[in-house]
C-alpha cells in the first residue's frame, strides 16, 4: 500500500501504522480514509494528500 | 583530396554532389523536447529511434548532444555513442563544448566525426584544447564566430572572426582548411527587431566571403533559426527559399530538422516572392514592413489548409493563445501588434486571451498543470492586457463584471485574496482589491462605490473567520443585494454554510482556491450561483484529530531554566536555519509542485531539474543579499496552572494566560501541561521570532510588477524560512532546557514532533485566541527586534511568529 505526504505539513500517512490520533486502525489504504478524515498535524483535508513511492 | 568523414559501414563526403550536406539536429537535448525526455528518463532506445528517424528522412550525420542542467553529460555520452556507432549507417557529429567530453567521444566513436563546435567566445583558450584533440583524433570541426565581444553580427565581423579562427587552426596547428566547417550564424526576421532586418543578407555575405577569402574552407548553417517567431507553417517555407539562397551563396552543409526539410518546388512562385522581400528586406509598401507583408499573406494563405481546425483560428491568433497557455512572454507585443491590424483591444482580450487563460484554469482543474505554469500564464496574459489597455476605448470596459476583493478586518495576510486577483481578472473580470485588514464598514462604501457584482472576503486566522460570520448581518442592515464570496484557510464548506450563510440573504459561498472562486463567478454570471451548503459526509464520525491522551501525567520533573526573564538575540546562523526548512510543505504545498498525475519518476525529474535549481537560487539569494535578518526575542517564566489558566510570572507582575479546553474528549486545555501552585509550579517559555521585513518589501515590489511566478515563490519561500526559524528556536531553548536527548534526526522527525515538549502559535488551533499577544508583547517586549503589534495583535512584519513551549512529554498538537 501507498504512503502519502500531507502538502501543507509534510506529515506522512503511513498505512501500515494508520492514524491512532484519528481512529485509524494500522493497515488502513488511504483510499479508504472516511472522506471526513484530516491531517493529524494540521488538519488539511484528504485532498491535499500527494502519493509517494 | 576529398573531405570525408566516415562511420564503422560509410563514408560520407563533407561536399555532397547535390548540396548540401545535411545534419540532422533532433538529438539535441536543448532543441529537441522528446529526445530531452527520453534522455530524462533513461530511454536510450528512444535516443537511438530518433536518430534512425533522422537517417530515414535523408541526414547525412547525426548531431549529438547530451548536454542538459541536472544530466551528467560525459555519461550520457559514454552510453549513446557506442550504440549509435553500432547502430546508425551514417557518422556522427559530436555536440559539446566541454573538451574532457570531446576527448572521451572521440576515444569511443570508431570513424571520423565532426566535432561541433570552437568558437573565440573565451579570448582564445578553450580553441587550442579543442583544436589540439580534434588533430590528435583525425576529425573535422564546426567553427562559430563568436569572439569575446559575441556573436558576430555583420558580415565582415564575421568573416573577421573566421579568419581568426582560420590562423589558429590551420596555420598554427595545421589542421587543413577542409576539415574546417565555418558556421557564420543567423538571427531571425522573424520578430520584428529592426536591428535584425538584414541578417539574412549579412548571414549570406558572410558565407560568400569565407569562401572566397579562405580557400577549401567549408561552411555550415543552423538554418531554422532565420524565422523564429514566425507560425509553424511558414518557417518551413521560409527555411526552404533561404536554404535555398544560402546553397548559391556557398553554403556546404545545414543543421536542421530533415523531416522537416521542404523542396522548393512545391513553393509556389507567390510564395516564394513573399520570402525574398523578407529576406532581402524590399520594401514594396511605405505602410507595411516586408514582415508584415509576408505574415499577412501566409497568415490567410496557408493554415487554413489544417483539417479540423477553426475556420475563424488564423496562426497570429493561434500563437497568441499558445503564448497564454505557455505562459510564454517572447516576443509579446510583435504578435499582438499584427492582431490589433485586424482585431480590436476588446477583441483580443475577449475572444484570445480569455479562452487561453479558461484553457489553463481547465488544465489546472485536471490536474494536468501546475501553480507556478498557471501564474506564468497569467503574467503573460497581463502583460498583454498592459499593452492594449491604453488602446482600450473607456466604454470597453463599462459591460465587465466587477468584483471588489478584500482581506478583512485584523488580518494582514493578502497572499490568497491576490491570488484570487490574478486569476479573475486575468480572465477578464475588473477586480477592486482594495487591501488588507478593511473594516466592514469600509467594504460596505467601496461595494457601493464601484457598484460592484460580487463581493470577496479573504482571511487566513481562525479569528478571520468570526469576523465574517460577524459581520453577515452587518452586511444584511446596509442592504448589499450581491453575493459575498468567503476565502480562506480558517473557513470550511461547513463553517460558511452554517455560521455565514444564515446571517445574510444573497447567496454566501464557501470558495476553495482561486479556481473555484472563477468558476463560482461563471455560475453567477449564467444565474446559476447558489448558497453553500453542507451535509454531513455519510461516513462521518467526528474525530478532532490531535493526541487522545486524557491523563497528563503530574509527575514529570520540571527542568531548570537557563535563567528567568526575556532576552533578545541578533545573531542567529542562518545556514542552521535554512537546514530547517521543510522542503515537502514548501515544493508541493506553499510553490505548488504536486505530483498530480505524474508518475513517481517524472515527478522526481521536475524536481530535480525545475525545483531543486528553485530552492538553491533562492536559498543562494536569502544568504548573499540580506534578505534574512533573523531575530528573537523569548525568555523563560516560573509558572502555574490554574484550571483553564497558566499564569506566569515577570518581573514581579503575573500574566494571566486564559486558554479554552476541548468541548468533546478528551477535554484537553494548554495549561494542562504545566503544574499547579500544589503541585510546585512549572516553567513556560515563551517566543517571537521574525526574519525582518525585507523580503516583505520584495515581495510587494514583484506583486506591483505583476511578476505573479516570482511573487508567490518567494512569499512562499519566506514563510517557510519563518517557520524554519521557529523550528530552529524552539530546538534551541530545548537545548537550555536540557530536554533535547532525543532529537529529530530529519525534517520529517521535526514535522511529526519527534523531541519533547511542543510549541503552541497563538492564533493556531490550540489556542486560537490571537490577542494573548497582547500578554506576549508585554513580557518579551518584540518592539526591540522590530516586530510590532496591530490594533488586532497581528504582528507585523508578516514574516514573525510567535509561541508558547511547553517542556512536557506529552504536549503535542491539538485542536479544540
Amino acid at each position: 500500500m501507498k504512503k502519502y505526504i500531507c502538502i501543507n505539513c509534510g506529515y506522512i500517512y503511513d498505512p501500515e501504522a494508520g492514524d491512532p490520533m484519528g481512529e485509524i486502525p494500522p493497515g488502513t489504504a488511504f483510499e479508504d480514509l472516511p472522506d471526513s478524515w484530516v491531517c493529524p498535524l494540521c488538519y488539511t483535508t484528504k485532498d491535499n494528500f500527494d502519493p509517494i513511492d | 583530396m576529398k573531405a570525408s568523414i566516415a562511420s564503422l559501414y560509410e563514408s560520407v563526403e563533407l561536399i555532397q554532389p547535390i548540396k548540401p550536406l545535411i545534419i540532422g539536429e533532433r538529438c539535441n537535448a536543448n532543441g529537441s523536447k522528446r529526445f530531452r525526455e527520453a534522455l530524462l528518463e533513461d530511454d536510450y532506445d528512444t535516443c537511438l529511434t530518433i536518430a534512425r528517424e533522422q537517417e530515414a528522412v535523408g541526414a547525412h550525420v547525426i548531431d549529438v548532444c547530451t548536454a542538459y542542467a541536472g544530466r551528467d553529460e560525459m555519461k550520457d555520452m559514454e552510453t549513446l555513442i557506442p550504440t549509435y556507432s553500432s547502430s546508425l549507417k551514417v557518422p556522427l557529429m559530436i555536440d559539446s563544448t566541454t573538451p574532457a567530453v570531446i576527448e572521451r567521444s572521440l576515444q569511443l566513436y570508431p570513424g571520423r566525426c565532426i566535432v561541433n563546435s570552437i568558437n573565440l567566445e573565451d579570448g582564445g583558450v578553450n580553441i587550442y584544447k579543442v583544436l589540439k584533440l580534434v588533430k590528435k583524433y583525425g576529425a573535422a570541426v564546426v567553427a562559430l564566430t563568436i569572439d569575446e565581444k559575441g556573436m558576430a553580427m555583420t558580415a565582415p565581423e564575421k568573416i573577421s572572426v573566421a579568419k581568426r579562427i582560420y590562423k589558429i587552426a590551420v596555420d598554427e596547428l595545421g589542421l587543413r582548411p577542409q576539415d574546417i566547417l565555418f558556421d557564420p550564424l543567423t538571427f531571425t526576421i522573424g520578430a520584428g527587431d529592426e536591428n535584425l532586418r538584414d541578417a539574412a543578407i549579412q548571414t549570406m555575405d558572410a558565407i560568400k566571403g569565407i569562401k572566397e577569402e579562405l580557400p577549401g574552407v567549408l561552411t555550415m548553417l543552423g538554418l531554422s533559426n532565420i524565422s523564429f517567431g514566425l507560425s509553424p507553417a511558414s518557417r518551413k517555407i521560409l527555411n526552404a527559399v533561404f536554404l535555398h539562397e544560402a546553397l548559391e551563396h556557398g553554403l556546404d552543409s545545414c543543421i536542421i530538422d530533415a523531416a522537416k526539410m521542404m523542396p522548393l518546388a512545391s513553393i509556389s512562385e507567390e510564395d516564394r516572392e513573399y520570402c525574398y522581400d523578407l529576406l532581402y528586406d524590399r520594401v514594396k509598401d511605405p505602410e507595411k514592413s516586408p514582415l508584415l507583408r509576408f505574415i499577412e499573406h501566409f497568415s490567410t494563405a496557408v493554415e487554413s489548409k489544417n483539417d479540423g481546425e477553426d475556420e475563424k483560428w488564423k496562426p497570429i491568433e493561434a500563437q497568441l493563445y499558445d503564448k497564454v497557455v505557455t505562459g510564454n512572454r517572447d516576443d509579446l507585443e510583435d504578435i499582438l501588434d499584427m492582431l490589433l491590424q485586424r482585431r480590436s483591444p476588446i477583441g483580443i482580450i475577449n475572444d484570445i486571451l480569455v479562452p487561453g487563460m479558461r484553457h489553463v484554469g481547465e488544465l489546472f482543474g485536471k490536474g494536468e498543470i501546475l501553480l507556478p505554469f498557471v501564474l506564468q500564464s497569467a503574467e503573460t496574459m497581463k502583460a498583454s492586457v498592459r499593452y492594449l489597455e491604453p488602446l482600450m476605448e473607456k466604454s470597453d470596459e463599462s459591460d465587465r463584471l466587477k468584483i471588489l476583493l478584500a482581506t478583512v478586518q485584523g488580518d494582514v495576510h493578502d497572499i490568497g485574496k491576490n491570488l484570487v486577483d490574478i486569476i479573475l481578472s486575468n480572465n477578464g473580470y475588473k477586480v477592486y482589491n482594495i487591501g488588507i485588514k478593511v473594516p466592514a464598514e469600509t467594504i460596505i462604501q467601496k461595494a457601493k462605490e464601484y457598484d460592484v457584482d460580487i463581493v470577496g472576503l479573504s482571511g487566513l486566522l481562525v479569528k478571520s473567520a468570526m469576523v465574517m460570520s460577524e459581520s453577515m448581518s452587518q452586511y444584511e442592515e446596509a442592504g448589499l443585494k450581491v453575493p459575498i464570496f468567503l476565502g480562506g484557510a480558517a473557513l470550511t464548506r461547513k463553517f460558511v454554510a452554517e455560521s455565514c450563510v444564515p446571517g445574510y440573504t444573497p447567496p454566501v459561498v464557501y470558495n476553495q482556491d482561486a479556481f473555484d472562486a472563477l468558476k463560482k463567478v461563471r455560475d453567477f454570471e449564467v444565474g446559476e450561483l447558489k448558497a453553500t451548503t453542507w451535509e454531513a459526509p455519510s461516513d462521518a464520525k467526528v474525530v478532532k484529530p490531535g493526541v487522545k491522551d486524557a491523563s497528563i501525567i503530574r509527575t514529570n520533573p520540571v527542568p531548570e531554566a537557563p535563567f528567568l526573564g526575556d532576552r533578545i538575540i541578533t545573531d542567529i546562523d542562518l545556514e542552521e536555519v535554512l537546514a530547517l526548512i521543510n522542503k515537502q510543505a514548501l515544493f508541493r504545498g506553499r510553490w505548488g509542485y504536486r505530483r498530480g498525475k505524474m508518475t513517481g519518476e517524472e515527478y522526481q525529474d521536475l524536481i530535480r531539474t525545475r525545483v531543486e535549481p528553485l530552492y538553491e537560487d533562492f536559498r543562494r539569494q536569502f544568504l548573499k543579499e540580506g534578505l534574512i535578518d533573523a531575530k528573537a526575542a523569548y525568555g523563560y517564566f516560573a509558572c502555574e496552572s490554574r484550571e483553564n489558566h497558566l499564569v506566569m510570572s515577570h518581573n514581579g507582575k503575573e500574566y494571566d494566560y486564559d486558554f479554552p479546553r476541548q468541548a468533546e474528549a478528551p477535554f484537553l486545555c494548554l495549561s494542562d501541561y504545566y503544574k499547579s501552585a500544589e503541585e510546585g509550579g512549572d516553567v513556560a517559555g515563551l517566543f517571537v521570532v521574525t526574519i525582518g521585513e525585507e523580503v516583505s518589501k520584495r515581495t510587494a515590489e514583484l506583486y506591483a510588477a505583476d511578476e505573479y511566478h516570482d511573487y508567490l515563490m518567494l512569499h512562499a519561500f519566506s514563510v517557510e524560512v519563518t517557520d524554519a526559524l521557529a523550528e530552529y528556536w524552539h530546538r534551541r531553548m530545548r537545548q537550555e532546557l536540557g530536554i533535547s536527548v532525543n532529537e529529530p534526526e530529519n525534517i520529517h522527525g521535526y514535522v511529526t514532533q519527534q523531541y519533547q515538549g511542543s510549541r503552541y502559535g497563538f492564533g493556531y488551533p490550540s489556542c486560537p485566541d490571537i490577542s494573548a499577544h497582547g500578554l506576549v508583547f508585554d513580557m518579551l517586549k518584540p518592539e526591540r527586534i522590530g516586530i510590532t503589534l496591530t490594533e488586532n495583535y497581528e504582528m507585523v512584519p508578516e514574516q514573525s511568529t510567535s509561541a508558547l513551549v511547553a517542556h512536557h512529554p506529552q504536549a503535542k498538537y491539538f485542536a479544540v
